[in-house]
C-alpha cells in the first residue's frame, strides 16, 4: 500500500524560503499561514558559531495527535497517510492547535490584507481569497495537505517541486526501492523529535 | 541556566476559553461543596440551597464562552461525536449530564423532596461535577503541543482550584443571607484547609513544570507575570487565606471580610487559568544538534516594518 512521505536533506537546505514562498502561491494560504515554513536555528559562539535551516511542515504522523483529539472527526487520515480536514466537520475549537508538537495547524477568524488598513483587496487578493475559501475557509483548522491535488495529478508538492537544492523528495515509504526510503536508509534519516511518539512521516538527513 | 523566553506561545486560546474554564470549575465546586454540604446536613446545610443555584447557570454561560469562541458556532452540536478519543467531546457529554443532573437537583431541592431519591441525585451529581472539574484540567494536560501544560499535576490544579473558587462563591452568597453567622465559620474553616491545599499544588506544579526543560519556558514566563504573582498568588489566594483565618477565629464573623475574601478568591481564579492558558509555549525542536523554535511575535504589525507605512 502507498503511505506518502518525505525526506529533507538538511546539508543542501540553505534556507532560500521558496519552499514558503511555492506553498502560499500553490495553496492560496491568508496573511500569516505557512503551512510549510523554514526555521532558523544556530549553535556554538563567535567565531565557532554555526547557523541551519530547518524546513518544517505538517509531518503526516502515522499517530497523529490532532486526529486524536479532533471532537468531531473532522480530522481524518487517509489510507496513503495523508492527515486531512474535513472543513464541513470543523467546528473550529482549535484543540488539533494545542495538540499538534509540530506546530503546523492553523486557523484563521477572518481574511485579512497584506497591505495598511483601508486599502481594498487587489483583484490577486481577491483570487486568492475566493481559492482559499473553497478549499479551506476561515473559522476552521488547516494545515498542510502535501499538495494532495498535485498528487493525485502525478506531480510533487509545490515544496518540493520548487526546491533549487533538491534537498526535499518526496514518494512511497513503503516501496523499498522509492527515493524516499533509499535516502532514510542509507543516511540514516530521523523525524523530528521522535519521542513524541507521533511518528511522522517527514524525515530529516542530518545537517553534519 | 536563565530560560529563553522567546518561543511561540499559543494565542488561539485567550480569555474566552479561561471564562469557560473558570465558570465549569466554580460551577462544579459550588455544587460539590453545596451537594455534600447537603447529604451531611447540620450547620452547612445552609450553603446547599446556593450552591444549587451556582452550578447550572455558571455552567451555561460557560458553554456559551466556549461556543462563542468557536470558528464555526453553528456546528457546536458536533463536539460530542468522537468520545472514544477527544477531550472536548468526552467533555461534552460530562458537562451536559451534570447540567441536567444540577438542573434536577435544585427543582427537587425547591420542592422539598426528601428521601432517597435526592440522595441518588446527589451523588451521581457530585461525581459528574468531579468529572467537570477534571476534565477542566484534563483538557490542557492532553494538549501534547504545549509542554507547559502536559504536566500530569494540571488537572489536580483545575480541580482543587474548582473546588476552592466554588467554595468562595457559596461564602459569598451565605454571607448575604441572615443569620448566617455558624456556617460562615465552619465554611472558612473548610476553606482554609482547600485554599492551603492549593497553595501546596501550585507550588509543586509551578517546580516541576520549571525542572522539566520543555515547559521551562512557560514556568519562567508565567512567574515574571505581575498579574499572577500579585494577583494570583498574593492577592487571591494568600489573602483570601488570611481573611477565611481571621473569620474562622473571630468571635463574631465579619461579613464584609468574608466578601471580601471571597471575591478576591474568585478573581485569582480566573487569573490563575488566564495565566496557564496565555504562557503555553510551543515546543522546542531538536536536529542534528541545533535546537529549532518559532519565536513569538505580537500579532499586530509593526507600523514602519516592510509594508506598513508609519502612522
Amino acid at each position: 500500500m502507498t503511505r506518502y512521505g518525505m525526506v529533507i536533506d538538511l546539508k543542501r537546505c540553505y534556507g532560500c524560503y521558496g519552499c514558503m514562498m511555492a506553498c502560499k502561491t500553490a495553496n492560496h494560504t491568508p496573511p500569516g499561514v505557512f503551512w510549510s515554513r523554514v526555521l532558523k536555528g544556530e549553535t556554538g559562539t563567535f567565531p565557532n558559531a554555526v547557523r541551519q535551516a530547518l524546513p518544517v511542515l505538517c509531518m503526516h504522523c502515522d499517530k497523529p495527535s490532532c486526529e486524536e483529539v479532533c471532537p468531531t472527526g473532522a480530522t481524518y487520515q487517509q489510507d496513503d497517510g495523508i492527515v486531512l480536514v474535513d472543513k464541513d466537520k470543523c467546528i473550529g475549537c482549535k484543540y488539533c492547535m494545542m495538540a499538534c508538537p509540530y506546530g503546523a495547524r492553523y486557523s484563521v477568524e477572518e481574511w485579512e490584507s497584506y497591505f495598511p488598513d483601508g486599502l481594498e483587496l487587489t483583484p490577486y487578493e481577491e483570487f486568492t481569497k475566493k481559492a482559499w475559501e473553497e478549499k479551506s475557509g476561515c473559522g476552521v483548522a488547516t494545515k498542510c495537505d502535501f499538495c494532495k491535488d498535485r498528487i493525485d495529478d502525478g506531480r510533487d508538492p509545490a515544496c518540493v517541486e520548487v526546491c533549487a537544492a533538491k534537498a526535499r523528495t518526496f514518494g512511497d515509504l513503503d516501496d523499498e526501492n522509492s527515493e524516499v526510503s533509499i535516502l532514510i536508509k542509507k543516511y540514516r534519516g530521523t523525524p523530528l523529535n521522535p519521542e513524541l511518539g507521533n511518528e511522522p512521516r517527514v524525515y530529516y538527513l542530518n545537517p553534519r | 541556566m536563565e530560560p529563553k523566553v522567546n518561543g511561540q506561545l499559543q494565542t488561539e486560546w485567550g480569555w474566552l476559553i479561561a471564562i469557560y474554564l473558570f465558570l465549569g470549575g466554580v460551577g462544579a465546586g459550588a455544587y460539590t461543596i453545596a451537594a455534600f454540604n447537603g447529604l451531611i446536613g447540620g450547620d452547612l446545610a445552609a450553603s446547599t440551597a446556593v450552591g444549587l443555584w451556582i452550578g447550572f447557570p455558571a455552567l451555561l454561560i460557560g458553554s456559551g464562552c466556549l461556543v462563542a469562541d468557536l470558528g464555526a458556532p453553528q456546528k457546536a452540536m458536533l463536539a460530542g461525536i468522537k468520545v472514544g478519543s477527544s477531550w472536548i467531546a468526552r467533555g461534552f457529554w460530562i458537562i451536559s449530564i451534570f447540567m441536567i443532573l444540577s438542573l434536577i437537583h435544585l427543582i427537587m431541592h425547591l420542592s422539598d423532596a426528601t428521601g432517597g431519591a435526592i440522595t441518588v441525585v446527589s451523588i451521581l451529581g457530585i461525581i459528574f461535577a468531579i468529572g467537570t472539574m477534571a476534565y477542566t484540567g484534563v483538557l490542557l494536560s492532553a494538549s501534547k503541543g504545549i509542554p507547559f501544560w502536559r504536566a500530569g499535576v494540571v488537572p489536580m490544579v483545575f480541580v482543587i482550584s474548582a473546588i476552592v473558587t466554588g467554595h468562595f462563591l457559596v461564602m459569598l452568597l451565605v454571607s448575604f443571607g441572615s443569620d448566617a453567622g455558624a456556617s460562615l465559620q465552619k465554611l472558612a474553616g473548610e476553606g482554609i484547609i482547600i485554599v492551603v491545599l492549593e497553595v501546596l499544588v501550585i507550588l509543586f506544579f509551578l517546580q516541576s513544570a520549571y525542572k522539566i526543560p520543555d515547559s521551562r519556558e512557560s514556568a519562567a514566563r508565567i512567574l515574571r507575570r505581575p498579574s499572577f504573582v500579585i494577583g494570583y498568588f498574593v492577592v487571591g489566594l494568600i489573602l483570601p487565606f488570611v481573611l477565611m483565618l481571621a473569620v474562622y477565629r473571630a468571635e463574631v464573623p465579619s461579613t464584609g471580610l468574608v466578601i471580601l475574601g471571597a471575591l478576591l478568591g474568585l478573581a485569582g481564579g480566573l487569573i490563575l487559568r488566564q495565566a496557564i492558558l496565555i504562557t503555553g509555549a510551543l515546543p522546542t525542536w531538536n536536529m542534528g544538534g541545533f535546537q529549532f523554535r518559532r519565536i513569538h511575535r505580537p500579532k499586530e504589525p509593526k507600523p514602519g516594518i516592510g509594508l506598513m507605512p508609519p502612522k
